[in-house]
């Protein structure tokens, strides 16, 4: 008699290997499909949109730029184009929430500091964690020679003190990711795990792996734009929001008191009603050493706020007593230098109740630019002398010699 | 662990290579389990976690295996009872506000479906409708299966049971259409439901930020409510056309969950196509003991018709208020039941004044019948509602849009999807003869997967636009 068992034994093992192998056969065939229709897709975007690289030698990175840019949205154009500053000349990068970008024309900081590069890497909505990953970001595609010609102007106020867990909690994303977190995970540059993010790219294969999602970029401006025209109308019809205004509008607006309490009540939400984040100043502070131990250089600038914002928010006082603190404590520090641009808080020169009217940028531009040039100077006086110095200590040796 | 994950992507295609590595039945449950076991602990961060949902599952497992040894009528309503107050009472339903829960958070995910499926194998048992005494190993994979542990679909347990006794052979044409299924699904999930999410999520802000009732807030109620719909009905049927395909390559093949509901020509229809195995589950464990017992007790023939119209509104009502612990579920039920017992009655009104034959060719007639879907459409799209408030919110949303405000939108979604349906539909029959001869060249081992593979690169280019992969919506049910 055949032994059944036996025999059922072998059917199901043949079964099981024949299954296997038209499984594993079928998985090679659709991967090999997509890697091949992928490589196409990328043939036909690089030949129709060529790849385009933001920031040149004579024009520094601008995010106010980004929408009229490949990346289209700040933090994307921060992640993916942070690469063309890994140069080893004088770089000037302002980060920031929305006023540094509204704030801080990119060109007109630039006519009026000529001897260094201007990138206005402020992003929207950003707090100090932001800030930071955007610094470490930056520094991540640097050569350490390159991150001792950074200066990083920031622009600070109440508002970039939100704390992480309301500022990063919103239902269509993971709780806690900020923008800039966002831009990491989605091609799968980093990876996501329970202390942050982790790189799954080297940062020096940037340049490589935007050319990989090249075609993702490209459909991705298609989407939008066919999306924004078909739904434009529906959107005006259906928004409470006012659409987009030009410059002449901003300049001349006029608040009236109930936007300004709307706006009052919207930061109150913003800040999740409770009190400014210690842990955010002490992020900042962290941020700060950071930059100096790499070489870097620091400017703090206090931007200005309408003083009916100031008057009447609970977080602007609580933010001055912190900001003194922070600019008493860094104020003796060699690379780091403070500027206050409370004189320019007249209630008009605002088109809402954060940002500066286009009228002002000028303004904003020179006080930059003097603090800026002010530092540049201390600090080529300083090199000068360190070299004299240097120089005199070599002279004294060979003649001890 | 998310449907759209990493992990989860991992888990499959580990379970399903191990399972024809240990193709023999005990091989194959074995891995099922380890992978089931996998999947619950995902959701876990502490150990504690899991013990009520252990602790119901071996309840529920003692309940089986007595029933099975004694079968009775008392033994099944002592297991049945028992069974039900243990998951009310786990489930912390908010009608037992006050009474003292487990003082630490706990799974409850899953919860429902064990309760279903120990439901329909307690009655089975009692009834005799079992092969076999049941192991414990097939009593966890039966109802702990990774595939159908959060939303169904409720397969039976002796197909469960046939199944996995069967040998598992998968030629070409299998595999491909497992392949193909699964990334429909992904399709579904991750693009269509993902796009409609997005438009819902702005338009549901906006419609809670507005205060002008008419027309704005009737209009963006209308296209909200829609838009949910159409982005529930991809985010469950997506999941179902994943574990679906799945199903196939480990050789459980899952009973189907959907066919095609929104052609329902009305509510009653429609809930014979959209959730398949759990509404032949309530049909099976409630509206037939409930309308044979009505039947018992009421004489008068005059009356029998209508008993159809209570059990069916306290069918809908269970099965409404099953779907969440809070009061807003409980007029979601009510909802339901209402349209149902409408319907119902509806059906037998007409009936008796028209006639059989007049009734017939009413319902025949392409105006009326289209309007009928358009408004199944829209009244699903209306008690749907209850999914994306809460109480507060349905409140406030009552008194911005008025009962006129209200009617108005079910009127214009019945109008609009009537329309669309019917359009879709003429599309379809248009095309399909058309486009044989195009499938037909497509069929080809390589062809085939090259469309495959298109509709891979248009998951990954698509879910690279949203910040999040939606979440599976039933899996908070």
């Amino acid at each position: 008699m055949p032994d059944t068992s036996a025999n059922d034994m072998d059917r199901t093992m043949n079964s099981g290997a024949t299954n296997l192998a038209t499984i594993l056969k079928q998985f090679g065939m659709l991967l090999v499909s997509v890697l091949m229709l992928y490589a196409i897709v990328l043939a036909i975007t690089l030949a129709l949109v060529p790849l385009q690289e933001e920031g040149t030698s004579t024009e520094g990175l601008d995010t106010a730029r980004a929408g009229n840019s490949l990346y289209l949205t700040e933090p994307k154009y921060v992640f993916l184009g942070r690469t063309a500053l890994n140069t080893e000349s004088d770089k000037i990068i302002l980060v920031g929430a929305s006023n540094v970008v509204v704030g801080f024309k990119q060109a007109q900081v630039q006519q009026l500091v000529p001897g260094a590069q201007i990138n206005n890497l402020g992003v929207g909505g950003s707090n100090i964690t932001q800030v930071r990953e955007i610094v470490d970001l930056v520094q991540d595609v640097q050569t350490p020679a390159a991150r001792q010609h950074n200066t990083f102007v920031i622009g600070m106020w109440y508002g970039l003190f939100a704390d992480d867990d309301v500022r990063w909690n919103t239902p269509d994303r993971h709780a806690g990711d900020t923008d800039l977190d966002i831009e990491r995970y989605r091609y799968g540059f980093f990876r996501r795990s329970e202390s942050g993010p982790v790189p799954l790219l080297p940062a020096r294969y940037l340049d490589v792996g935007k050319t990989l999602i090249h075609p993702y970029l490209v459909i991705d401006g298609l989407a939008r734009d066919v999306a924004n025209n078909l739904t434009r109308s529906l959107r005006q019809s259906v928004s409470t929001k006012a659409s987009g205004i030009t410059d002449a509008q901003r300049n001349a607006v006029v608040l009236s008191e109930n936007q300004k309490q709307r706006y009052l009540d919207f930061w109150a939400d913003y800040m999740g009603h409770k009190p400014l984040s210690r842990q955010q100043f002490a992020v900042l502070r962290e941020l700060i050493d950071s930059i100096v131990a790499n070489g870097g250089r620091v400017v703090l600038v206090d931007l200005p706020l309408p003083a009916w914002h100031a008057e009447r928010s609970p977080y602007f006082a609580e933010y001055q007593q912190y900001k003194q603190q922070l600019f008493a404590e860094t104020g003796n520090a060699l690379h780091v230098s403070t500027v206050s641009m409370h004189g320019g808080n007249a209630d008009e020169n605002f088109s809402d109740e954060v940002h500066p009217k286009p009228r002002v940028t000028p303004a904003w531009a020179q006080q930059l630019a003097s603090a800026l040039n002010a530092q540049r100077s201390t600090a080529a006086q300083a090199l000068t002398q360190d070299r004299l110095t240097h120089n005199s200590i070599q002279q004294s040796a060979r003649q001890a010699d | 662990m998310a449907f759209t994950s990493f992990n989860f992507l991992a888990l499959v295609t580990l379970v399903v290579l191990l399972t024809q590595c240990f193709a023999s039945p005990l091989g194959r449950s074995l891995v099922l389990a380890a992978g089931s076991a996998v999947f619950v602990a995902s959701y876990l961060t502490s150990p504690l976690q899991i013990v009520p949902l252990a602790a119901f599952l071996a309840l529920c497992y003692g309940m089986v295996v007595w029933v099975q040894a004694r079968p009775s009528r008392a033994a099944l309503a002592i297991s049945i009872s028992l069974v039900v107050a243990s998951f009310i009472y786990l489930k912390k339903f908010s009608f037992l506000d006050g009474i003292a829960t487990l003082p630490f958070p706990y799974l409850v995910i899953g919860l429902s479906y064990i309760l279903f499926r120990v439901i329909h194998i307690l009655v089975d048992a009692c009834q005799g409708g079992l092969p076999a005494k049941i192991g414990l190993l097939a009593f966890f994979n039966y109802t702990s299966n990774f595939l159908a542990f959060v939303s169904g679909p409720i397969q039976r347990f002796q197909d469960y049971a046939e199944r996995c006794a069967a040998p598992l052979v998968l030629d070409e044409e299998k595999v491909f259409a497992a392949f193909s299924r699964a990334i429909t699904g992904f399709v579904k999930l991750a693009i269509v439901s993902a796009v409609a999410n997005y438009f819902f999520g702005s338009l549901s802000a906006q419609l809670f930020a507005t205060s002008d009732a008419w027309p704005k807030a009737v209009a963006i109620y209308a296209l909200a409510a829609s838009i949910y719909t159409i982005y529930l009905y991809y985010n469950f049927a997506g999941y179902m056309d994943i574990v679906i395909g799945v199903s196939w390559l480990i050789g459980l093949d899952l009973p189907e969950n959907f066919n095609k509901p929104f052609s329902s020509r009305n509510f009653l229809e429609f809930w014979s196509r959209w959730h398949m195995t759990l509404s032949d589950w309530f049909k099976l464990y409630v509206f037939n003991p409930l309308l044979k017992s009505m039947a018992m007790r009421v004489e008068s023939p005059a009356l029998q018709p209508y008993l159809g119209v209570i059990a069916f509104f306290v069918t809908f009502l269970i099965m409404g208020m099953w779907h969440g612990t809070t009061n807003v579920f409980l007029v979601y039920g009510l909802l339901l039941g209402a349209a149902a017992s409408a319907n119902k009655f509806w059906q037998i009104n007409m009936t008796k004044r028209l006639g059989k034959q007049r009734y017939k060719a009413l319902a025949a007639n392409p105006l009326y019948a289209w309007f009928c879907t358009g408004l199944t459409f829209a009244f699903f799209a209306l008690a749907l509602t209850c999914f994306w408030t809460d109480m507060a919110q349905l409140q406030g949303l009552v008194r911005l849009l008025g009962i006129g405000g209200i009617l108005a939108a079910l009127l214009a979604m019945a109008v609009v999807a009537g329309v669309l349906l019917m359009a879709g539909h003429a599309l379809t029959s248009w095309l399909t003869p058309r486009i044989e001869g195009w499938s037909n060249a497509t069929r080809g081992f390589v062809a085939r997967n090259l469309l495959l593979g298109t509709r891979v690169l248009g998951i990954a280019v698509v879910a690279s636009f949203f910040h999040k992969a939606p979440e599976f919506v039933y899996r908070a049910f």
